[in-house]
């Protein structure tokens, strides 16, 4: 299983890392219980500081995403454990849907690109 | 069968390791810039042609380099044949990875320097498989290395009346160096590049495991060295019986002999496995420049500080104790 960076990215590091772990969750690449390598081996890997990989794993953790176990590292949560804020859940979509909206796609291609994503997302999941 | 001189144990190590020697500079060493391809000189992008053109120049001065360098050992070795200085043989040793360690490395990072000084960034792909010291390092063998060391020092300095204690702390020097040497690879990995990541990946893997194992292989070959030290000084029968004696330089010379197919080994493996891949050395990751020896078979071990730290350390203990058995 590989998480990837890409180079253009104008994302913080460990929001990049965020995203790409959930999009794996998503998927179903990385599904409940699999144990997460640890901080310093993926630090290591990326050639990156230690700070910035466990500010990711920590925002995984407090959105509920990995728990973490003593011993065991930090472990993909249940996907149904997690509580579902509408709010919280939906503000992201808006915020893509709103930059969509003023880069001056109409309707009927956001529908398709919205739709082309999600066939990609479970794509990758029937990939595994 | 009488037990062989020292004399006949030096030149017959000795022939030894001059066959190894000119085995891996024929098979691999001459070879060596270009083990990822036409498309690259020691892991650096060379365009189309390159070996037409200037390329043919830097092949030419890798060979000069390789050639001077053999040369030198060659005559260094001759001398101590000639003069019968084999207490010498050790310095020789020494100065080989002197020699050896920093021309090569040399000559890559100067070939990055003049021809790779901008490598382009590419997207980088981490694995998010963990990598436990336990799946590459056997902990029981590693506590049975540290008994067996300690039992050695223990006959040394309890029943021998003569105690070799320098030698008795380089090799255990040697062999207990190595630990810190092989958590530092299991934990350094190359970069892995978006394309073809699973090969890569299972590629720099194959490579790590090659290493461990050829190192378990130096620390262990060194540890039956330490063995027959401390029989030979508090055990009067390894000394007189000739068939013990051909044990002791038996046993070793296995694991010497052991030693050198894991290297052949993993060079064959290098070689075969990385051969299309991407060397590490030829392209940053937007978080990290390229290593600046990235050739398949080194996966960013030199590029590592810690490794560097650990490496100096480690030789340089080597080093002091073997000047400062030939200069007391």
């Amino acid at each position: 299983m590989f998480l990837t960076l890409q180079a253009n990215d104008k994302r913080p590091l460990y929001q990049q890392i965020t995203n790409g772990i959930k999009a794996l969750i998503a998927g179903g690449n990385l599904r409940e219980g699999v144990a997460l390598p640890s901080v310093r081996q993926v630090a290591g890997d990326l050639g990156v500081n230690l700070n910035t990989v466990a500010a990711a794993y920590r925002q995984l953790q407090d959105e509920g995403f990995v728990t973490v176990r003593h011993g065991a590292g930090a472990v993909i949560a249940s996907r149904t454990s997690r509580p579902v804020d509408g709010a919280e859940l939906y503000q992201p979509l808006r915020t893509a849907l709103t930059q969509l909206v003023l880069s001056g796609l109409s309707g009927r291609e956001i529908e398709e690109t919205v739709r082309q994503e999600l066939a990609l997302l479970q794509q990758k999941g029937d990939a595994r | 069968m009488s037990a062989p001189t020292q004399f006949e144990l030096m030149v017959f190590s000795t022939a030894l390791i001059v066959l190894a020697s000119v085995y891996v500079l024929v098979k691999y060493l001459w070879k060596w810039p270009l083990q990822n391809g036409p498309g690259f000189f020691f892991g650096v992008e060379v365009p189309a042609g390159f070996y037409e053109g200037p390329g043919r120049a830097w092949l030419k001065g890798y060979h000069a380099t390789l050639v001077a360098l053999h040369l030198v050992l060659a005559v260094a070795l001759a001398v101590i044949v000639a003069f019968k200085r084999w207490d010498l043989t050790p310095v020789w040793a020494v100065g080989t990875a002197l020699l050896y360690v920093p021309t090569t490395m040399g000559f890559a990072a100067w070939t990055r320097h003049k021809l790779g000084r901008n490598p382009p960034v590419r997207p980088i792909a981490v694995a998010l498989e963990t990598r436990r010291l336990g799946d590459y390092i056997s902990w029981p063998m590693e506590v049975l290395m540290v008994v067996v060391i300690a039992l050695c020092w223990w006959l040394e300095l309890h029943l021998a009346s003569h105690k070799e204690w320098l030698n008795m702390l380089t090799t255990t020097w040697l062999a207990l160096g190595l630990l810190p040497g092989k958590i530092l690879l299991v934990r350094s990995s190359d970069p892995l590049p978006v394309d073809r990541t699973e090969e890569h990946y299972r590629y720099q893997d194959a490579m790590r495991r090659n290493s461990v194992r050829m190192w378990n292989s130096i620390a262990w070959f060194f540890v039956i060295v330490l063995v027959g030290i401390a029989l030979r000084d508090t055990w009067t029968p390894a000394r007189t019986v000739p068939g013990l004696r051909w044990l002791f330089l038996s046993v070793p010379l296995v694991v010497w002999v052991y030693l050198m197919v894991q290297i052949f080994r993993g060079k064959r493996l290098a070689t075969t496995l990385g051969r299309d891949l991407l060397p590490s050395g030829s392209w940053s990751t937007p978080f990290r420049r390229a290593p600046w020896i990235g050739v398949s078979g080194t996966y960013g071990l030199w590029g590592n500080r810690h490794y560097q730290i650990w490496f100096v350390f480690w030789f340089g203990g080597i080093l002091a104790m073997v000047l400062y058995s030939q200069f007391r």
